[in-house]
């Protein structure tokens, strides 16, 4: 038997299994494809450049919010709130262009604003041990309070610089090409290789995995998942000052809706509510998925109303994809088990005298599990 | 037999008490380890080894007493203050992250870097896996074994990575529990070695093992511990295994390996009635036309080497897995098997192998485990949980069974092994079963819990039920079952009958010989 060859070759596949398992992106781009597909061919105008921006543009903010919602799902958690502190951060960087300051100031306090609403959550989360869902659901409506009392429920307008619609990508900067764009690219690489290449990253699965396991060998399972938050909350941060550009307005309701999108578009990216999965280019594709998506209804002439169902659809459909690698996966991981004895056998066909030794039954405990 | 004052003593464990609401874990408990030594933690279920060891390991935070290591006073009160003294542990259960990659969990939380100075923030996985590949290649994982995720492996595998994962980093001192179940023999020799290695090179070591055996020409010392208590520290060289047995329960080792002579004779029953028939049944690739028929009064042995499809069968007969073919006969009648529960209504019952995941509920009470499978029992009208007839159930269970615990509502997860197993089985006794399934019923459990095991599996029989037991020890098999059948590649390979008889005729090894031939693949001459 070539036992080397078709170890290595079981070994390949079962990495490039891995990958699928671990990397769903595969069916998100699948998903992606099929939706541009159908959509060119019905609508010539969607495969223009204007459209082609127009769609990855209105994808920005979901895509900013889903990268951080990434993190913090593959850490286990999930946060409601990034929503309401988005429209906040949207307020801060507003009101403070309007009291006079520079962009250069107004960003890194709308960013100071995000970080802070992120230690928050994290604090009331790890120190309190308040559950996830719960700590971040009082954040969104403490943020919006907030906001609303602020506000006094009219928009805040007219704070609109010359160089802020640059941001907000209403003014192009090369081409079609928008500084919203450059941010979500950029901010994706970051934490890609964050997630891939850093101590964080690694840490961040391993809680998400398994706390207990982590906090064994030693990570400090509190400061990770308040890191995970305040990633989270920086996003949302740099998603309100996006949308504040873009909007050239601040209603107190800008967030509203938008935490659903966030999570659904990582989820869609594959990442996972029970923690431990998740991935960067998946939550990239997955803002791209619902934008392309509702771009296809706007084009049918559907009513804009239609288009939550749409999303929960889509999410749904997800989600089944999802669950349904996995069980694939178990599967074939069962069989994949269930062969090794025969292989061990082939590979060894000298058991030695017949009188095998009652140690040896043993220890040879379930492989198969 | 005093602690031996130690001046020249590396690690020193003093005055260590831990109370778990109201059960005593450890009561003032002394530990003197010596630089470079190999020292041996003994002791029953519940003697308190696995606390002391989670205390030092900084899992668990003792209530009073100090530890001192190197004349320096420790606070451990998280594993990564350990970890920074030098105190490594492989612990019983898994501290592997499943998502990672098996070079990713050996260097969970201690990872190196590389970058420019002052920016070193990327993982050098490069790095990594040249540090530890030579050692990990020693216990058989490759480097594509490295790449893979944790999640992807068997027990075994893990628990390889789990022993690479405590050398990858020299620990001062390595504190081991129970690191050899479900290694094979080489790798546990290879395993022995290393510790021999680590002594040498001025590593002390804390090793739990309810192997006696192996304690011999390995440990230097051993410590034994009794109901939480440190019953006293011998050298390993001035003792025997029957001493240690001795201190470890506090009788005579001759009571305790009594049984099988004792029990032998008294099971030459003629076997009742047919309770359950299984003709043909197959599951995929892992169950091929089996059949096999269990009757009143007899217990089933059922052998075979890992991945032959023992768990599998059991799963199977309870409807946890769907069979693809065949028929399941109950009492004389064919039964669908669709759920598990319709299986229970019917009276089967079974003990599943993996007690912490798949048996115990661990932050309900004793008494609620127990009447888990059976609510309508304890209930009025059918529904209303009666807590007190549940308790007072409960207390009938704990005193016919010697379940030890003050009260039936402590938690179960404060138990040790052995009665968790107990309560596990008192589970399965409510629901007045006709045939009842041990899969593994005495892993990690120590010798007298064992024992007891056993008893409580004759005595359902003796009463009329029918048992089929699976275990992996074939000592533990024949010692039990009134028949064995061995398994291979998901197919009955053989029977033996009659070994109650043969037993009696002292044709022990024999019986031994024929199931391990079969089991191995081998015809018997």
């Amino acid at each position: 038997m070539s036992t080397d060859q078709s170890k290595a070759r079981v070994s390949v596949l079962e990495r490039a299994g891995y990958r699928l398992l671990l990397d769903p992106t595969l069916g998100v781009q699948a998903m992606l494809v099929t939706i541009c597909v159908v959509a060119a061919f019905s609508f010539p105008v969607f495969l223009t450049e204007v459209n082609l921006y127009n769609v990855v543009g209105s994808s920005i903010i979901v895509m900013l919010l889903a990268l951080g919602m990434t993190v913090v799902l593959i850490a286990r958690g999930i946060d409601l709130s990034v929503g309401a502190v988005m429209a906040l951060c949207a307020a801060v960087t507003a009101e403070a262009l309007l009291n006079g300051y520079p962009l250069t100031l107004a960003a890194p306090m709308a960013l100071a604003t995000g970080a802070a609403v992120g230690i928050a959550n994290g604090l009331l989360i790890t120190k309190l041990g308040l559950p996830d869902f719960i700590a971040t659901l009082a954040m969104l409506g403490f943020a919006s309070g907030i906001l609303y009392i602020w506000t006094g429920g009219v928009p805040i307008i007219g704070y609109m610089v010359p160089e802020f619609y640059y941001v907000g990508g209403l003014t192009p900067l090369v081409g079609s090409v928008t500084v919203p764009m450059l941010i979500a690219l950029v901010l994706a690489l970051v934490l890609g290789g964050l997630l891939g290449w850093s101590r964080l990253g690694t840490h961040l699965f391993a809680v998400g995995s398994s706390e207990h396991s982590a906090r064994q060998s030693g990570v400090a399972v509190h400061r990770v998942r308040i890191l995970a938050y305040v990633i989270s909350g920086l996003m949302a941060a740099v998603a309100g000052i996006v949308i504040a550009g873009r909007n050239t307005n601040v209603p107190a309701d800008l967030g509203t809706g938008y935490e659903i999108q966030a999570i659904a578009a990582a989820v869609i990216g594959g990442a996972s509510l029970g923690g431990g999965r998740g991935r960067i280019l998946g939550a990239v594709l997955g803002a791209l998925t619902l934008a392309v998506s509702i771009n296809l209804i706007n084009l049918l002439g559907v009513p804009s109303s239609y288009q939550k169902i749409v999303i929960g659809a889509i999410l749904l459909l997800a989600v089944v994809a999802n669950r349904l690698s996995e069980i694939v996966n178990a599967w074939a991981r069962r069989r994949r088990l269930a062969r090794a004895p025969v292989d061990h056998e082939a590979d060894a066909p000298d058991l030695g005298p017949p009188t095998v030794p009652a140690e040896s039954l043993k220890p040879t405990r379930k492989a198969l599990r | 037999m005093a602690v031996p004052d130690a001046p020249d003593a590396m690690l020193v464990v003093e005055g260590v008490t831990k109370r778990y609401q109201g059960v005593t874990a450890l009561l003032d408990v002394d530990l003197s380890v010596r630089p470079s030594e190999i020292h041996a933690l003994l002791g029953g279920n519940g003697a308190g080894k696995s606390t002391l060891i989670n205390v030092l390991a900084g899992v668990t935070a003792p209530d009073e007493g100090t530890i001192t290591l190197d004349g320096e006073r420790l606070e451990i009160r998280k594993p990564s203050d350990a970890l920074a003294h030098g105190i490594t542990t492989v612990h019983q259960e898994l501290s592997l992250v499943p998502a990672l990659t098996t070079l990713d969990n050996i260097f969970l939380g201690r990872e190196m870097r590389s970058g420019p100075p002052g920016l070193k923030v990327k993982l050098d996985r490069k790095t990594m896996t040249k540090r530890v590949e030579s050692l990990a290649a020693e216990f058989g994982l490759s480097r594509i074994d490295l790449q893979l995720p944790v999640g992807e492996f068997g027990a075994l595998k893990k628990r390889v990575v789990e022993i690479v994962k405590a050398l990858a980093f020299e620990p001062r001192l390595l504190i081991l529990d129970e690191p050899t179940s479900g290694l094979e023999d080489d790798e546990r020799h290879r395993l022995f070695e290393y510790m021999r290695a680590l002594r040498d090179r001025d590593v002390s070591l804390i090793w739990v093992t309810h192997h006696l055996d192996e304690l011999f020409g390995l440990a230097d010392t051993a410590t034994v511990f009794r109901d939480g208590q440190t019953v006293g520290s011998v050298p390993v060289s001035d003792t025997s295994t029957d001493d240690l047995v001795q201190r470890m329960f506090g009788i005579a080792a001759s009571e305790l390996s009594g049984t099988r002579e004792d029990a032998a004779p008294e099971r030459v029953t003629e076997p009742g009635a047919e309770v359950l028939r299984l003709s043909d049944v197959s599951q995929g690739t892992v169950l091929r036309e089996v059949s096999l028929s269990v009757h009143r009064g007899e217990i089933l042995g059922i052998a075979g080497l890992a991945g032959a499809g023992r768990t599998e069968l059991a799963r199977a007969i309870m409807g946890v897995d769907k069979i693809s073919s065949g028929s399941v006969h109950l009492h004389g009648k064919r039964v669908q098997v669709r759920h598990s529960s319709g299986m229970y209504r019917r009276g089967l019952a079974m003990v599943p192998e993996d007690r912490k995941h798949l048996g115990i509920l661990g932050d309900l009470s004793i008494a609620e485990n127990i009447s888990i499978s059976n609510l309508r029992r304890v209930s009025r009208f059918g529904f209303v949980v009666n807590k007190g007839s549940e308790a007072a159930r409960a207390e009938e269970y704990r005193k016919s069974m010697s379940i030890r615990t003050p009260d039936v509502h402590a938690k179960i997860r404060n138990l040790s092994g052995g009665n968790q197993q107990k309560v596990i089985v008192a589970r399965c006794l409510n629901t007045d079963p006709s045939v009842l399934i041990f899969d593994e019923p005495t892993q990690g459990i120590d010798v007298s819990a064992k024992v007891e095991v056993h008893n409580l599996i004759r005595d359902f029989v003796a009463a009329g039920g029918a048992a089929i037991v699976i275990a992996s020890e074939v000592a533990e098999l024949i010692e039990l079952s009134h028949r064995v059948l061995v398994m291979k590649k998901g197919r009955l390979v053989g029977e033996i009958t009659g070994i109650p008889e043969a037993l009696a005729d002292n044709r022990y090894d024999e019986v031994e010989h024929r199931i391990v031939s079969l089991a191995a693949g081998r015809s018997v001459a």
